[in-house]
């Protein structure tokens, strides 16, 4: 059995041990700085250009965060639909894994024709919808579809109609199926973003994809360094929220299914 | 009560029937069937969840009864507490709001669980949680009760006092029970009248009534009960094994 204190600190010691392996190796070895920075130089570039980075940083997040909120509560909706008609669901269902196996990278360009090369950043917010919107229409499919015969059996027999089915037993039913879904989704919406920026540039705003781009351009490791830290803390960060969200939503159903 | 006409119920291959049953009112009639023997079916058929193929389900004076159905699982929204879960029923037909809470009230405390309405099912015990499921069952003034084998997960100490105040509230409340069980002696025990089902497809293959008197006490049973519980058990026996 491991000691919780254990399991809090070794990952961060661990982590602290790479990172002074990392200084050690480069300022020993002499690397160059554009083949490979030591930690010191990243933290001096975030701190030189951290204005710049953080704006990039807020834009990326917004584009994310848009994103995020218009798959889920499209999947959603979908979802339900698919639960109220089968016909629906065979006739919707083929299209929306034709989204998800065709390559982002492979649509950005079509999309940034149909919405203009002025609207960049729309184009983008469009592609990270579509990267995002799968697995929260699966998992609330699944999640649906997964309701106790039993239960659903109690609201026949008080002759329930759809929607009370819907908001009082499917849907509270799919939740933690749903939050799942969401919390793989938030990590792709903000990959998906990343991806788009990459590929459809990102007109007049700039997010942090395309830092990484200009900072590759100018052989400014350090500061290509520093973007992708602010990608992973940002990365980091929208996933804590989602968990913080699903256990605050979830306390109630101790997933214990009764 | 209730009447199955010439019941017949196949999904891909059949399931039960053609059968038919009379069901007097205020009656306690066990049901007693090996696995497969169409007993949950015929629960089912009887509350109207499902619709037989052929023949039918007739109540008395042509009026639906307020039916309650006690699953073998508690079949709890987990995330709705206790109160809320007796509640159900009510929000589902939209009832009065102010009288189904008092009613919520009464057959909570009626089932021992006064001072737990605020707590969640993952708090509960497995007697506790099945003490809700017969609150929300009871609470709309339910005249026929089904019971799909409730007390089958529960250990014997709890099950022997869960039985006992279903026979309780059968008695007080005039209604009719219609419970599903593997147990002989629990069968034997609760009801007036036993059926025993065959399977592949389930018809009646033995109705006996029980006239013999209730007591946990074995030493003040009469050789009667016993001679009952080894009659229907030698049934069972002899269906199980052709």
């Amino acid at each position: 059995m491991i000691k919780p204190y254990l399991s809090f600190f070794a990952p961060i010691i661990t982590f602290l041990l790479l990172i002074c392996a990392w200084e050690l190796t480069v300022s020993f070895q002499n690397i160059p700085k554009y083949i490979l920075p030591a930690p010191t130089d990243i933290l001096d570039s975030l701190l030189i250009n951290y204005s710049d980075l953080l704006r990039s940083t807020f834009i990326t997040f917004r584009i994310t965060l848009f994103a995020f909120i218009i798959a889920s509560l499209l999947a959603i909706f979908i979802a339900i639909l698919f639960s109220q008609s089968k016909i629906i669901e065979l006739s919707l269902y083929p299209i929306a894994v034709i989204f998800q196996v065709t390559p982002v990278v492979a649509i950005a360009p079509l999309i940034l024709i149909w919405v203009g090369l002025d609207n960049a950043e729309f184009a983008i917010l469009i592609l990270a919808v579509i990267v995002a919107f799968f697995p929260v229409l699966a998992n609330t499919n699944l999640g649906i579809r997964s309701v106790e015969k039993n239960l659903s059996e109690l609201f026949s027999l008080y002759e329930a109609n759809r929607l009370q089915r819907l908001f009082k037993l499917q849907l509270p039913y799919a939740l933690p199926f749903i939050l799942t879904g969401m919390k793989t989704s938030i990590g792709l919406a903000l990959i998906g973003s990343v991806v788009a920026e990459f590929v459809a540039g990102s007109g007049t705003s700039t997010g942090l994809a395309w830092r990484i781009i200009e900072a590759g351009n100018r052989l400014d490791v350090p500061k290509l360094f520093a973007a992708l830290i602010l990608l992973v803390v940002l990365g980091v960060f929208l996933f804590l929220i989602m968990s913080l969200l699903e256990k605050i939503l979830l306390k109630r159903w101790d997933l214990d299914k009764s | 009560m209730l009447k199955f006409n010439k019941i017949y119920k196949e999904y891909d291959t059949p399931i039960l029937g053609p059968l038919s049953l009379n069901i007097k009112k205020n009656s306690f009639v066990s049901i007693l069937g090996s696995s497969g023997a169409g007993k949950s079916t015929l629960l089912r058929l009887a509350s109207n969840i499902i619709k037989p193929t052929s023949g039918s389900v007739e109540y008395l004076n042509n009026e639906k009864p307020n039916i309650g159905f006690v699953f073998q699982d508690p079949t709890l929204l987990p995330w709705r507490s206790v109160i809320d879960n007796v509640l159900l029923p009510a929000e589902l037909t939209s009832e009065n709001k102010k009288l189904s809470k008092q009613k919520a009230y009464f057959w909570l405390s009626k089932v021992g669980l006064e001072g737990k309405e605020n707590s969640l099912p993952n708090q509960l015990s497995g007697g506790q949680k099945m003490r809700v499921s017969i609150a929300r069952a009871m609470v709309q003034d339910c005249s026929l009760l089904l019971m799909d084998e409730p007390f089958a997960a529960l250990d014997e100490v709890t099950r022997n006092k869960l039985e006992d105040d279903l026979l309780d509230i059968w008695e007080k409340n005039k209604l009719t029970v219609l419970f599903v069980t593997h147990s002989v002696t629990e069968a034997v025990y609760l009801a007036e009248r036993v059926l025993v089902m065959s399977s592949s497809p389930g018809k009646i293959l033995d109705d006996v009534v029980i006239t013999e008197k209730r007591s946990r006490d074995d030493s003040q049973q009469s050789s009667e009960f016993f001679s009952t519980i080894n009659y229907l058990t030698d049934i069972l026996k002899k269906e199980n094994n052709e």
